[in-house]
């Protein structure tokens, strides 16, 4: 693995983007990064601007409202970027899919590399999901 | 111009040139350490401490994005100029105390580097039409008013003990009285105090990174920097960071002035004066940003002219007074 592959894979900072969860993925999400599960020891930090981010990762199923504005925010983060579905909703958009005000799953919109399934997915699981994806896409 | 005493000025010119790659390996390592105890103190494994090259490169290796509303040329080239100026104020302390040189006035320059260096990074964010980046500017420049007033004065403080505005002469004071500055004088240990205070301002460390404040205002003027930008930056505070804390150890806390002169061990004294930095790193960087959490603009205001200022004015009156 070349240097910049390898900085890429250790160095993960992640974007968190809600498109209409019901923020129990969120709350996992949240939990991965606490002391416990500690995701900063695999160089994950999260970071508030799209500017900053590597890894993408979208939970809920794109409501209409968040449809335009989830676009925007995937264009705002700079090339190289992964894109990690967190949870069933963002996956599948499993119950609401076909439902009136729903656009997805995320990736009818934009390419997802790895899907975190589970409603919510446990945090090991999601942190070993944004691994998967950055070992994927960069390793 | 120079007043050194063992350099030549070759060596004076390697020594400088030198000191360039070893400010930006060694600044990017305590700020591995850094975030290393700053996980240990929470009970984490954290990262390694090799953290923040991965950072670098990665960063350096992304797409730059230059948003519409941003005024182009500020937004771009503001990141080099801060970079520049912190490394650079670091190098001339290194160069300072590896050969034994230094010019009249280097620490005016060091002062002004260091507040360049924070100044530049806001006006590139006030610059990049991000209304987050204009309030960080406004908050940046408060905290510019609360924490320079008080660095400047306790400047001040040594510039009249040693009679001299040289930073090596400084140092040749600590070695002609055998002892640290801060223990030797009273005024200078007023002065020291009031120094440490301000690092973790000038540091933008967690109690007083009003204009940062990742959960508030996301990163403020660092907003819309991407890529090889925002690795400039990183490496700018990194440095700033290094450099404000070896200043520190070398003008109040000069370890080797207790073991005689350091002629014949000068690489030795600049290692010694690195492993301090390190701990006034800790101390005044790692510790706050780990125990407290942030303050509002106007506590961080309040507690910079309610505590450092009187504390540098104090320094200043004793050390006119020749204490
Ligand atoms: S997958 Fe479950 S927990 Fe996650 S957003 Fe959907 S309903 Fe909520």
């Amino acid at each position: 693995m070349g240097i910049v592959a390898r900085s890429r894979v250790k160095s993960p900072w992640i974007f968190h983007l809600n498109t209409g969860s019901c923020a129990g993925c969120d709350i996992e999400i949240v939990a991965a990064l606490t002391p416990r599960y500690d995701a900063e020891r695999l160089g994950c930090v999260l970071v508030g601007s799209p500017r900053h981010a590597d890894v993408l990762l979208v939970t809920g199923p794109v409501t209409r409202q968040m449809l335009p504005r989830f676009i925007r925010v995937y264009e705002q983060v700079p090339e190289p970027k992964v894109v990690v579905a967190v949870g069933t909703c963002a996956s599948s958009g499993s119950p609401f899919l076909g439902g009136q005000m729903v656009e997805g799953p995320v990736d009818k919109i934009v390419p997802v590399d790895v899907y975190v399934v589970g409603c919510p997915p446990r945090p090991e699981a999601i942190v070993k999901g944004i691994v998967t994806a950055v070992k994927k896409r960069f390793g | 111009m120079f007043c050194g005493v063992k350099g030549e000025t070759m060596d004076v010119i390697t020594a400088f040139l030198l000191t360039f790659p070893i400010v930006f390996v060694i600044s990017l390592l305590f700020d591995g350490i850094d975030r290393k105890i700053h996980a240990r103190m929470q009970r984490r494994v954290g990262p390694p401490i090799i953290q923040p090259f991965y950072d670098f490169i990665k960063l350096l290796n992304k797409e730059r994005i230059v948003p519409a509303m941003a005024s182009s040329q500020i937004f771009t080239v503001l990141p080099t100029l801060a970079a520049a100026s912190s490394i650079l104020s670091s190098a001339i302390l290194f160069t300072s105390v590896m050969s034994g040189t230094s010019f009249g006035g280097d620490l005016v320059v060091v002062f002004y580097l260091l507040a360049m260096s924070s100044v530049l990074v806001t006006i590139g964010g006030s610059s990049s039409g991000n209304p987050y980046g204009a309030i960080g500017f406004s908050r940046k420049m408060t905290m510019l008013i609360a924490y320079e007033v008080p660095l400047l004065l306790s400047f001040l403080s040594v510039f009249l003990k040693i009679n001299s505005t040289s930073y090596y002469n400084a140092i040749l004071t600590q070695v002609k009285v055998g002892s640290m500055l801060a223990l030797a004088f009273p005024s200078m240990a007023v002065s020291a105090v009031a120094f440490l205070l301000c690092i973790p301002a000038a540091a933008d460390a967690v109690p007083f990174d009003v204009s940062e404040a990742k959960t508030e205002i996301i990163y403020g003027p660092l907003v819309e920097y991407s890529g090889p930008y925002l690795a400039l930056f990183k490496l700018a505070k990194a440095s700033s960071n290094l450099s404000l804390t070896f200043l520190a150890c070398t003008l109040f806390f000069y370890l080797p002035a207790l073991f005689g002169d350091g002629d014949s061990l000068w690489l030795g004294a600049f290692i010694v004066c690195l492993l301090l930095a390190l701990i006034l790193w800790f101390l005044t960087i790692t510790v706050p940003r780990t125990v407290f959490a942030r303050m509002k603009v106007g506590q961080a205001f309040k507690f910079y002219w309610i505590v450092a200022l009187p504390l540098s004015v104090i320094a200043v009156v004793l050390s006119a007074l020749g204490l």
